[in-house]
C-alpha cells in the first residue's frame, strides 16, 4: 500500500501532467488524474476520484474496455480511437493509449490512461471528405472539367468531366498534342497553341471562350481556362478547367438573332415607336421617331415632349402619359397632333401602352404613332369637294326650282287670261285683259332676262380677274348712284383703305357694290338717315369688304337661310324684286368668295364679303 | 246662285288675284272679299278681324312664293289660331314640284282645317268644286 506522504507527492505531480493522463486502480476506479484530463473531459475531480472509468461514456465501448482490461494483464501499449458525448451532448472524438501501472515490485496495480482531444481534427477531415464530395458533384452539374499537365514529364491528366465532354472513354490517356488538336482548326487551335505556349514561358494565364470538336465530331463550344503552378521558382505544371458551353453559346446567339430581327422590325416599320420612363423622357426610340423629329438617337433619349413640341402640345401628351401610367391602361388608336419646335403639324393615329413592372406599377410607356397627315389632308379635300359639290348641287336644285317656278307661273297667268279672254264678250274688259296679258309678257322677259344673268355668272368658268383698288371703285359706284343716293338723302362712308387692291370681275365687284350700297339704302329705316359704311382688311388668303347699314335689319333666325334665295324678299317694298342679292352672291362664288351676314333688327345689317386671293 | 260669306286671297301676283276673283263671280257670290300681297299681312290682317270681330274667311287662296312671309309661314301661324270653324284653304301654286305637294299634305295632319294643293292656272270647273264645298 502507498503512504499518505508518497500518495500526496503522486497526487501533486500527476496533476501538474503536461498530458491528459489518469491512473486507475485494478477495479478501474479513477485515483489520480491531471488538471488537463479534467479540463479534457469537462469533469471536477469531486465527482470522478473512486469512480469506475466507464461513467465517462454513456455508451459501452468494447473495443475500449478490453484494452483496459489487457493492461491489467500487463499487455499495454495499445491505441485506438474512440468517441463519447460530453456534458453538453456534443460527440467527442479522442486517441487513447492505455499502460499497464506497475509498483516497484512489477506488480500490475493499475492502468495509466493517455488521452488526446482529437473532434477538431475529425472535424477537419469529415469537412474535407464532404468538399470534395460536393467539389465532384459540382463539376458534374455544372460540366466543368478539369486538366493537368505535368511540366516534369509532359503527361497529361483529364478528370471524368474533361472525358465526357470530349467523348472519350475513362481510359483514354491525353497527351499534349491530342489534347491541343481537339480544338476547332483555326482561330480555336491557334488561340489555344498560343495561350499554352505564353503560360509556359511567360507564366500568364488564360480564359478562352473556344470552339472543339469531340472524339465523335460533336462541334462544341467551351470556355477553356489555364494556370502556371510553381514551386518555389519552378513551373511544375499547368491546371485548368474546361467547360462546356454550348448551349449558352447557342441560347445566346439565338437571342442575338431575334433580337437583331426585332430591332430590324422595329426600325423599319412606318410607324414612330418609343419608349417611355416614368418622367416621360424617352428611352428607346426608332428609326421613324428619329427621322420624324429630325434628330440622331443619341440627342433624342432622355429628352421629354416639352423639349421636342410646343408647350400646349407637350403638357397634352404629358398628362396621356400620366393617365396610361396611373390606370395601367393603354390608349388606343387615338388621334393626336403634334406640332413640333418650327410649328410643323402632324396628326396621328397614337396607342400608348403601359409598361407594368414586377411591383404591378407601370414604369414607363411604349408608344405607336402613326402619321396620317398626308390621309388628313386627302380627306380635307375631299371633304371642301363635297361641300363645293353639294354646294352647287343645292344651286342647282335651287335654280331648277326658280326656273320651273318662275316660267310655271307666267304660262299659267298666260293661259289662264287666254281663256278670259276668248269667253269674254265685254270690249271694255277684253281690253283690261290684253293690257295683263303685256304685263305678263314683260314679266315674263325680265324673268329671263334675269335667268340668263345667272346662267351666265355661274357658267363663265375661266373668269379674267383683274386687280382692282377697292377704295376707287366704291367711288366711282358712288358716283354712278348719285341721283338715287341723293333722292333718298343717303350717306356713303368709304373707309376703306387706298392701298387695297382686290383681284376680281371688274363688271361683277361694280354689280356687288351697286347690289349691297342700293339693298342697304332701299331697307333703311324711315327714322334714320341712311349711312352705308364700307370697310376693308387684309386676312389670310381673302380681302374682307365689310358693308354696314343702319337699316331696318333682318330676322336672321327666321330668313338667314332665305336672305340670298331667288325672289325672296323680306321686306313689303314694291322696289323688293329679290333677284340682286341672290345675283351677287353667285358673282361672289363665282370668284371663289364668299359672303357673310350679321343683322340685328332695328340698327342694321353687315354684310361680309371675303375676296379670294389666290384664286 | 250660292253666297258665300267671306272670301281671302293671298298672292302678291295681281293678275293671279284679279283671275280667281273674275272666276269666282262667274259662280258665286261673296259678302266679304279681302285680298292679301304677302303671308305676313295676311296673318296680321286675320288675326286682327278674329281677335275683333271672331270672324274668319270660309274659303282661303293661298300661293306659296311670297315675299317676307311664304305660304307655308302663314300656315304654320294660321294654324295656331284658336278657330273652331273649318277653314278651307286652297294652297295654290304654280309650282309643281311633289316635295311641295307632300308638304301641302302634312299641314293637313296637322290641323283641322281642310287643306288642298292645287295647281295654277285655277279651272272654273275646279273652282265649283272649291265653292261647293264651302
Amino acid at each position: 500500500m502507498l503512504s499518505e506522504f508518497q500518495v500526496n507527492v503522486n497526487d501533486y505531480l500527476i496533476k501538474q501532467l503536461p498530458t491528459s493522463t489518469a491512473f486507475l486502480n485494478r477495479k478501474l476506479e479513477v485515483l489520480y488524474a491531471s488538471d488537463k484530463w479534467y479540463k479534457e473531459f469537462n469533469l471536477s475531480p469531486k465527482n470522478v476520484i473512486g469512480e469506475n472509468i466507464s461513467i465517462l461514456f454513456k455508451a459501452k465501448n468494447p473495443e475500449w474496455e478490453q484494452t483496459l482490461k489487457q493492461c491489467l494483464d500487463g499487455k499495454s501499449g495499445k491505441n485506438g480511437i474512440v468517441s463519447f458525448f460530453d456534458k453538453s451532448n456534443k460527440e467527442k472524438w479522442f486517441e487513447y493509449n492505455n499502460a499497464s501501472w506497475y509498483d516497484d515490485q512489477e506488480n500490475v496495480i493499475g492502468v495509466i490512461v493517455q488521452t488526446k482531444d482529437i473532434t477538431e481534427k475529425i472535424h477537419a477531415e469529415q469537412k474535407l471528405k464532404k468538399l470534395e464530395l460536393l467539389l465532384k458533384e459540382k463539376s458534374e452539374i455544372a460540366k466543368i472539367g478539369s486538366w493537368e499537365l505535368r511540366i516534369a514529364d509532359n503527361k497529361v491528366t483529364w478528370c471524368d468531366i474533361t472525358k465526357k465532354i470530349h467523348e472519350v472513354p475513362k481510359n483514354y490517356m491525353p497527351d499534349v498534342d491530342t489534347s491541343i488538336n481537339f480544338y476547332k482548326n483555326g482561330f480555336s487551335r491557334n488561340t489555344i497553341s498560343m495561350a499554352v505556349f505564353h503560360a509556359i514561358n511567360n507564366g500568364t494565364p488564360w480564359n478562352e471562350k473556344l470552339q472543339m470538336i469531340t472524339a465523335k465530331g460533336k462541334e462544341l463550344w467551351v470556355i477553356a481556362a489555364g494556370k502556371p503552378v510553381y514551386e518555389g521558382e519552378k513551373l511544375v505544371s499547368i491546371i485548368g478547367t474546361f467547360q462546356d458551353i454550348t448551349a449558352q453559346v447557342e441560347s445566346e446567339m439565338k437571342a442575338k438573332e431575334n433580337e437583331h430581327l426585332l430591332t430590324t422590325l422595329v426600325d423599319n416599320l412606318p410607324i414612330n415607336i418609343y419608349f417611355k420612363d416614368l418622367e416621360s423622357r424617352k428611352v428607346f426610340v426608332n428609326k421613324s421617331e428619329c427621322e420624324y423629329l429630325g434628330m440622331p438617337q443619341n440627342k433624342l433619349l432622355g429628352k421629354n415632349d416639352f423639349q421636342l413640341y410646343n408647350k400646349e402640345i407637350a403638357q397634352i401628351s404629358r398628362n396621356e402619359d400620366l393617365e396610361v401610367m396611373h390606370n395601367l391602361e393603354p390608349i388606343l388608336g387615338m388621334e393626336t397632333t403634334n406640332i413640333k419646335k418650327n410649328g410643323e403639324k402632324t396628326t396621328f393615329i397614337t396607342s400608348k401602352i403601359p409598361l407594368k413592372g414586377e411591383d404591378g406599377n407601370a414604369y414607363g410607356l411604349v408608344g405607336f404613332s402613326m402619321d396620317i397627315t398626308p390621309m388628313k389632308q386627302k380627306e380635307e379635300e375631299l371633304r371642301n369637294l363635297i361641300n363645293v359639290t353639294s354646294l352647287q348641287n343645292k344651286k342647282l336644285i335651287n335654280f331648277a326650282h326658280i326656273v320651273s317656278h318662275n316660267l310655271r307661273s307666267h304660262s299659267a297667268n298666260f293661259s289662264m287670261l287666254l281663256d278670259f279672254f276668248v269667253n269674254e264678250e265685254n270690249e271694255k274688259e277684253k281690253q283690261n285683259i290684253i293690257g295683263m296679258l303685256v304685263d305678263a309678257s314683260d314679266n315674263l322677259l325680265e324673268t329671263l332676262d334675269n335667268l340668263n344673268d345667272v346662267v351666265a355668272i355661274n357658267t363663265n368658268i375661266n373668269l379674267d380677274k383683274k386687280s382692282v383698288n377697292l377704295s376707287k371703285k366704291i367711288d366711282s359706284v358712288q358716283k354712278n348712284l348719285i341721283a338715287f343716293l341723293q333722292g333718298n338723302d343717303a350717306i356713303i362712308e368709304n373707309k376703306v383703305p387706298n392701298d387695297i387692291n382686290i383681284k376680281v370681275v371688274p363688271a361683277y365687284i361694280e354689280s356687288i357694290l351697286m347690289n349691297f350700297i342700293t339693298n342697304s339704302v332701299k331697307y333703311k329705316d324711315p327714322n334714320r338717315k341712311p349711312i352705308v359704311s364700307l370697310k376693308a382688311k387684309k386676312l389670310e388668303n381673302y380681302t374682307l369688304l365689310s358693308i354696314s347699314d343702319n337699316g331696318l335689319g333682318i330676322d336672321l333666325n327666321k330668313y338667314g337661310d332665305k336672305l340670298f334665295g331667288m325672289y325672296k324678299t323680306f321686306h313689303n317694298h314694291s322696289d323688293a324684286k329679290g333677284i340682286g342679292l341672290y345675283i351677287t352672291k353667285n358673282q361672289i362664288e363665282a370668284m371663289n368668295g364668299y359672303v357673310t351676314t350679321q343683322s340685328e333688327v332695328g340698327k342694321g345689317t353687315t354684310f361680309n364679303i371675303y375676296f379670294n386671293e389666290n384664286n | 246662285m250660292k253666297t258665300i260669306n267671306s272670301i281671302c286671297i293671298i298672292d302678291d301676283d295681281p293678275i293671279t288675284v284679279f283671275g280667281v276673283k273674275k272666276i269666282l263671280g262667274k259662280i258665286v257670290e261673296w259678302n266679304e272679299m279681302s285680298s292679301y300681297a304677302d303671308g305676313k299681312s295676311a296673318i296680321d290682317g286675320l288675326t286682327s278681324v278674329f281677335i275683333n270681330n271672331g270672324k274668319t274667311p270660309d274659303i282661303i287662296f293661298l300661293d306659296i312664293n311670297m315675299p317676307i312671309m311664304d305660304g307655308w309661314q302663314f300656315l304654320e301661324e294660321f294654324i295656331k289660331l284658336p278657330i273652331t270653324k273649318k277653314v278651307q284653304i286652297n294652297v295654290v301654286t304654280s309650282s309643281i314640284d311633289p316635295v311641295d305637294q307632300k308638304k301641302a299634305e302634312d299641314f293637313a295632319l296637322m290641323t283641322h282645317h281642310i287643306i288642298t294643293f292645287r295647281n295654277k292656272p285655277l279651272r272654273i270647273e275646279e273652282m265649283k268644286e272649291v265653292t261647293k264645298a264651302a
